[in-house]
């Protein structure tokens, strides 16, 4: 039993992290429909620039604070100079597309910093409690409560404010926003943007326990789009759920299910899903069904 | 005054154009109609108006050349436009709605106060504020429609088909607060109908679309069981 | 329904090359043709599946692979013929081709994707976990078809003749497959599935046909890649594999069965050329060549005309925005 809380709370903390990126992606594809499966590769490297301003000098929190920032203007740019030019181009289009920016931003990663893995500071102190016979580490607590934080905080800008308001309505009808004067394609930016600072986020919290390197995210965006998929790809809470679910269902089932065992715990993400779907074609918190590509 | 002055305005989907040059204005503080049957350029030349399309022609409205602002711009400068099909947020509350509609109202007192007058107005709106707008009925979708399209505090409201899918009662009801909208508030209308005999009734001014041209306009009681209305709807 | 009429200008250029093609080429080049033609039959298969029936699998590098090792296990444990493998690596993919596609039945676009992208992950970590099967990482070394003694060209013609007669029969599989009501019957489960069903379409077995048909020319282009290379490992089927073929199909266009091949012949050799530019910049300046090619040319490379070619001139000059963004916002991976 105690094993099982332990594979539990390690399957948490690296739930969270998939279930941060999983949340970067449905808010893009809620306001674009555009699954972006460049947005790893984004966040890695955002966070080879934070790694970067550490190695110059710079304390780790006010470097974290500026590469957000940078993020976020990443993401605006890269909706405004490539999405924007082929959004009325096919579905098949957009995904060569947004492939191309995986590409192109590994690419640059490998170009600028090389393929050497190198060790990533983390926000959280190297300690940890017992708790009845399970090892509580600050960092899975602190990786729970970043996730818990993104979801408190997406939650509130789109339930409570004024831009989180347009920026449903964009996402929901654009023809309908613009008639009562919301910028939309602003929000669509913004959209971008955001989604670029919490893919960053997502990376922060991978870089410690992985070491940082330009393939880093690959695997956890393969487990972020089963997340999101889980979930559903028109809720941002069934998105981190689908991350949870996926992080401790990896966890247990690599130890509990010997015919998977370690070396084939991808498949895990992927039963689960499968399984879901099999339920609720739509996943768990979806409204639509995505029909095309 | 004239609101709205309308030269020459071209304008369609893809190659084809739907609406080849017309001319209208819309004095301050008249209810003006476009009737028509379907697919005679009604719904685009609203779109165009609006901006959702690009058109050619001249627009003027309160002294602004609206081919300089896009669709957004145009909402800030008064105008406001409830397409066809209700064209609330399904998956947004009434009151969510709503502030969607004040998106360009700055100040947020306002705002609040703008919410409380039109609930007074429309008090079935009122009890149902915490409800998905998907939930309401077609008739108070329309009336949740009209006061969101208010809340941008328009100069021009223009409305496209209002009485599309509903009870010949409820659309009366529509038409009664249009009314007394422009009556009691000042508010110019510009009214797209498929309904003519009704909308007749309320307007000021009426232009008959045929094909993407006019074929008959005056005054509304002038056109009213005309033969030109009657044709254009008979396509004779 | 005119977006798979062969296009024949493009068709019969592409022919013509690949005909002409040894008279001038160098053998090593030859070499990464014969490669290409492989990965065209693959990428073929998913333009029947996703051009034609609107399905998509993100297992084509997985089930490239599962061909592969066919021929390979075949020729190295049971000593067959290369050549002769063939068939059955086409059958083989094809049967497990049926397995991956069971959850089309009740999963499309975006859901499925996703599911078939997890078995391409999985493949490789399958390959070494059957190791005594597959070799584990060293992976299996096959022999080579030599050229007979009469043939008076050299040992890569030879492969490269044999590749052609492979991307023949698949050309002639597909083609004859969108004939009359069969290419009728594979159209409407993208057009209406619906509709189609009600006019008696049997949804399941058009689904899994399609899945099978499609994944039998993955397993034909495996075994054609091993026969060509001398090995493989489970280091060529990784699933990049998968990504670089949907790529492949897309930029070619994947209504077009020249596209097929084009799209293969940019994917082998695109990413060759940017390195060959910069060493350290190649990956991005084939990522900006991605990106750029879908700005150009939407509809892939077949797709595009010689008017829609001038057009694409005029566009890079003047990209034109989103003057209009509602409605179903346009390039978007699903939809309402």
């Amino acid at each position: 039993m105690q094993l099982f809380f332990q594979l539990v709370v390690d399957g948490l903390a690296s739930g969270a992290i998939y279930a941060s990126l999983a949340l970067a992606l449905v808010l893009i594809f809620r306001a674009t429909r555009i699954v972006n499966f460049g947005q790893g590769e984004m966040a890695t490297f955002s966070a080879y620039c934070a790694w970067q301003l550490c190695e110059w000098g710079m304390p780790m929190t006010p470097s974290f604070l500026v590469v957000g920032a940078l993020a976020f203007l990443l993401g605006i740019g890269v909706f405004r100079f490539v999405i924007r030019p082929v959004s009325k181009a096919p579905v098949e289009a957009v995904v060569v597309v947004t492939l191309g920016l995986f590409v192109v931003f590994q690419a640059l990663s490998l170009w600028l910093w090389g393929s050497d893995q190198r060790a990533f500071p983390s926000m959280f102190p190297n300690v940890g409690w017992d708790l009845l016979g399970v090892r509580v580490t600050a960092s899975a607590v602190g990786i729970v409560g970043v996730l818990l934080g993104l979801a408190v905080a997406t939650g509130a800008i789109f339930r409570f404010t004024r831009l989180g308001l347009a920026m449903r309505a964009s996402a929901y009808d654009g023809e309908k926003s613009l008639l009562v004067g919301i910028p939309v394609e602003r929000m669509l930016m913004l959209g971008w943007g955001f989604a670029a600072v919490i893919g960053f986020v997502a990376a922060v919290l991978v870089g410690p326990r992985l070491f940082l390197s330009p393939t880093m995210m690959m695997p956890i965006l393969l487990y972020a789009l089963a997340s999101a998929t889980l979930g559903g790809w028109d809720s941002p809470l069934g998105a981190m759920i689908g991350g949870l679910i996926v992080g401790v269902a990896e966890s247990l089932g690599a130890t509990f299910l010997p015919f998977i065992g370690a070396d084939l715990r991808v498949v895990i993400p992927i039963l689960v899903t499968l399984l879901v779907l099999l339920v609720r074609p739509v996943g768990l918190f979806g409204t639509r069904t995505v029909v095309k590509l | 005054m004239t609101m709205l002055q309308v030269r020459g305005l071209s304008a369609g989907y893809g190659a084809a154009d739907v609406l080849h040059g017309v001319d209208f204005s819309v004095e301050q503080g008249t209810i003006v109609a476009l009737l028509g049957s379907n697919g005679a350029g009604k719904t685009t030349t609203l779109r165009a108006l609006s901006g959702l399309i690009p058109a050619r022609g001249t627009i003027e409205f309160c002294g602004s050349d609206l081919n300089r602002r896009n669709a957004a711009q145009r909402v800030v400068l008064g105008l406001a436009h409830i397409p066809q099909g209700r064209g609330t947020f399904g998956d947004f509350t009434v009151e969510e709605n709503l502030a969607a509609g004040a998106y360009t109202i700055g100040d947020k007192r306002q705002v609040a106060a703008d919410i409380e007058r039109w609930y007074a107005a429309f008090p079935r709106l009122a009890e149902r504020r915490r409800q998905q707008a998907g939930s309401l009925s077609g008739g108070e979708q329309q009336m949740l429609a009209l006061a969101r399209a208010l809340m941008s505090r328009p100069k021009l409201l223009m409305c496209d088909e209002p009485s599309l899918g509903l009870a010949p009662a409820i659309t009366e009801e529509i038409f009664e607060i249009f009314k007394s909208l422009n009556r009691e508030h000042g508010m110019t209308l510009l009214i797209v109908e498929q309904n003519a005999d009704l909308t007749l009734q309320f307007a000021d001014t009426a232009h008959v679309l045929e094909s993407g041209s006019f074929t008959a306009s005056g005054a509304a009681r002038d056109l009213l069981g005309s033969e030109a209305v009657q044709q254009s709807y008979l396509g004779v | 329904m005119s977006t798979w009429n062969l296009r024949y200008a493009p068709a019969s250029l592409a022919a013509v090359f690949a005909l002409g093609l040894p008279a001038f080429a160098p053998d090593f080049m030859l070499f990464e043709f014969s490669i290409a033609v492989s990965y065209g039959i693959a990428i073929l298969g998913l333009n029947l599946l996703l051009g034609v029936t609107g399905q998509i699998c993100l297992a084509q590098g997985a089930l490239f692979g599962v061909g592969a090792y066919t021929t390979a296990i075949l020729n190295v444990s049971f000593g067959w013929d290369p050549v002769a493998t063939l068939p059955f690596a086409a059958i083989v993919a094809g049967l497990i081709g049926v397995v991956v596609g069971l959850p089309a039945l009740r999963l499309q676009g975006l859901q499925l994707a996703i599911i078939t992208f997890g078995v391409a992950s999985a493949f490789p970590q399958l390959l070494l976990k059957m190791d005594t099967l597959t070799g584990g990482v060293t992976g299996l070394a096959t022999d080579q078809p030599m050229a007979p003694k009469w043939f008076p060209g050299s040992q890569e013609v030879w492969l490269y003749g044999l590749s052609l007669i492979c991307a023949a029969i698949s050309i002639v599989v597909v083609t004859r497959l969108l004939r009359g009501d069969t290419g009728r019957m594979l159209r409407a489960l993208r057009d209406n599935p619906v509709i189609a069903e009600a006019l008696g379409v049997n949804l399941t077995k058009g689904r899994l046909a399609a899945f099978a048909v499609s994944s039998a020319l993955a397993g034909l282009g495996g075994g054609l890649f091993c026969i060509l290379n001398g090995f493989i490992s489970p280091q060529s089927f990784l699933p990049m594999k998968s990504i670089d073929i949907l790529i492949g199909g897309i930029v070619g266009g994947i209504t077009s069965i020249a596209g097929a091949f084009i799209g293969a012949v940019f994917v082998v050799f695109v990413p060759g050329f940017t390195t060959d530019i910069d060493p350290a910049l190649g990956g991005l300046i084939y990522g900006l060549c991605l990106i750029a090619m879908m700005m150009v040319a939407r509809q892939g490379i077949a797709g595009l005309r010689i008017e829609g070619l001038q057009k694409a001139v005029l566009g890079i000059f003047r990209i034109k925005g989103l003057s209009r963004i509602p409605g179903s916002v346009p390039g978007q991976l699903g939809g309402e």
